[in-house]
């Protein structure tokens, strides 16, 4: 049931995201500056969906007391952090492949010409989802909590948000992998780091 | 413990005065010691990659404050990991205080980095009117992300039900500042950026390099200071919560 929900809602919001899109950018010419705008776009679209799956997710668990039995277990909450984190980043990617299914033919987004940019989504997700998880943890509690989430999220995920961006530019404007080698390794530093914070401290916001 | 409570209040008047002292030299130094340029000369920033070189005239005053608020700022954002990483590790109520006190005038310097930054630029990179100078160059874009970062714990910690909570998250998302100073203080190695990297010609005038000087360790005290009596405040907050919670 709740996976229903979540695929019907991700779908429609990926399917949203590329109209209102579309819509906004009517009447540009197919150009650079239209290019760049797809670009960004992606990136813009894939954050709130991850937002919006991670709120989704708090609500549910917020209902049910889910949550709160789940970290009465004896299991160690690092593997809860884990399995939280795979199963938002499952999500994330099949809201992010309908993204870029649609965006393709009707954004004129030219996203399999560059493999690459396959390793820098995954990557990305990870990043953003590993502090997400975490934040998401306390936020999902309180009342109110997804606008706290949203204004918490986006400035400790901007690393991230920075060196996808400009590894997406770099393999779409030309100058090709090796300028955005760079970029993919300071997503993997960023991926890295969060994840250990994540593992770190998810048991030490949620306890007692 | 005791003796650390007692000691706050007279570390802060001790800094608060050298601070103030401080400010004022700074503020006199740069205005009635530092030389007049009136008519293009000698002293330049150095540009970035894409265009030429700026001539500064009078604009360059404004760096005896941008640069210790840039520094207060930096200080700020580890002083908020720190504490976090140290309540975790403590649980001392004063860890919490240091981590309020330092987001709170983290805000402020961020706010007064951003100001003379932007007004800066509009006159250097822009063409005078204010906001013209905002072109989403990696320092001032990553620098915004660092006060946003300020104020979303300020508004977490407040939006927190329990006490235990709002400590809890205040702590976490105190270390999660951590990260984002090294990225503001290496955006200008980043891609395209219009920041300076060097001030080697400005400071090459020595009235100019001694007022730095000056004013980064003024100014510097005097926002330290400010730090400080948002602890004391603070501190005194908690006990005030503690007594008639007993």
């Amino acid at each position: 049931m709740r996976t229903k929900t979540l695929i019907t809602s991700m779908g429609l919001f990926a399917m949203l995201c590329v109209v209102i899109f579309g819509l906004g950018v009517k009447g540009l010419a197919l150009d650079e500056t239209f290019r760049r705008f797809v670009l960004a776009a992606l990136w813009v679209c894939t954050w709130f969906a991850a937002v919006v799956g991670l709120n989704r997710a708090a609500a549910s668990d917020r209902n049910k007391s889910f949550f709160s039995a789940l970290m009465l277990l004896p299991f160690d909450p690092a593997l809860v952090y884990l399995v939280r984190l795979v199963s938002t980043l499952v999500w994330l990617v099949i809201t992010q492949a309908l993204l870029v299914l649609l965006a393709v033919p009707m954004l004129k987004f030219d996203f399999f010409s560059q493999p690459l940019m396959l390793a820098v989504a995954l990557m990305a997700d990870v990043g953003i989802l590993a502090l997400g998880v975490l934040l998401a943890s306390a936020t999902g509690r309180l009342r109110g909590g997804e606008a706290l989430l949203t204004i918490a999220l986006l400035p400790v995920t901007v690393p991230v948000f920075l060196a996808a961006t400009g590894a997406t530019e770099a393999l779409h404007t030309g100058s090709g992998a090796a300028e955005a080698w760079p970029y993919v390794l300071l997503l993997g530093v960023c991926d890295a780091m969060f994840l250990a914070l994540g593992l770190l401290l998810f048991g030490k916001l949620n306890e007692g | 413990m005791k003796a650390k409570t007692s000691n706050a209040p007279l570390i802060t008047l001790a800094l608060a005065a050298l601070g103030l002292i401080g400010a004022e030299v700074t503020l006199y130094l740069s205005y009635f010691y530092t030389p007049v340029q009136i008519s293009a000369g000698t002293l330049y920033v150095v540009t970035p990659s894409s265009g030429s070189t700026i001539n500064l005239y009078e604009s360059y005053r404004i760096f005896f404050i941008h640069l210790p608020a840039a520094y207060a700022t930096a200080l700020c954002c580890t002083l908020a990991a720190v504490g976090g990483i140290a309540w975790l590790l403590t649980r001392k109520d004063a860890w919490q205080a240091l981590i309020v006190s330092a987001s709170e005038v983290g805000l402020a310097t961020g706010a007064i980095v951003l100001l003379t930054g932007t007004f800066w630029a509009d006159y250097a990179w822009g063409s005078g009117r204010i906001g013209s100078g905002w072109n989403w160059e990696p320092r001032l874009t990553t620098m915004l992300i660092l006060w946003l970062a300020f104020a979303a714990l300020l508004v977490l910690r407040r939006a927190m039900d329990t006490d235990k909570q709002r400590a809890m998250m205040t702590a976490v998302y105190g270390i999660l500042l951590g990260p984002l100073y090294p990225l503001v203080s290496k955006a200008i190695e980043i891609g395209q950026t219009s920041h300076p990297k060097s001030f080697s010609d400005l400071l090459s005038a020595p009235e100019i390099a001694t007022t730095k000087q000056v004013a980064t360790i003024g100014i510097l005290l005097a926002l330290v200071s400010m730090v400080a009596l948002r602890y004391c405040w603070n501190r005194l907050g908690q006990r005030m919560a503690q007594e008639r919670a007993a």
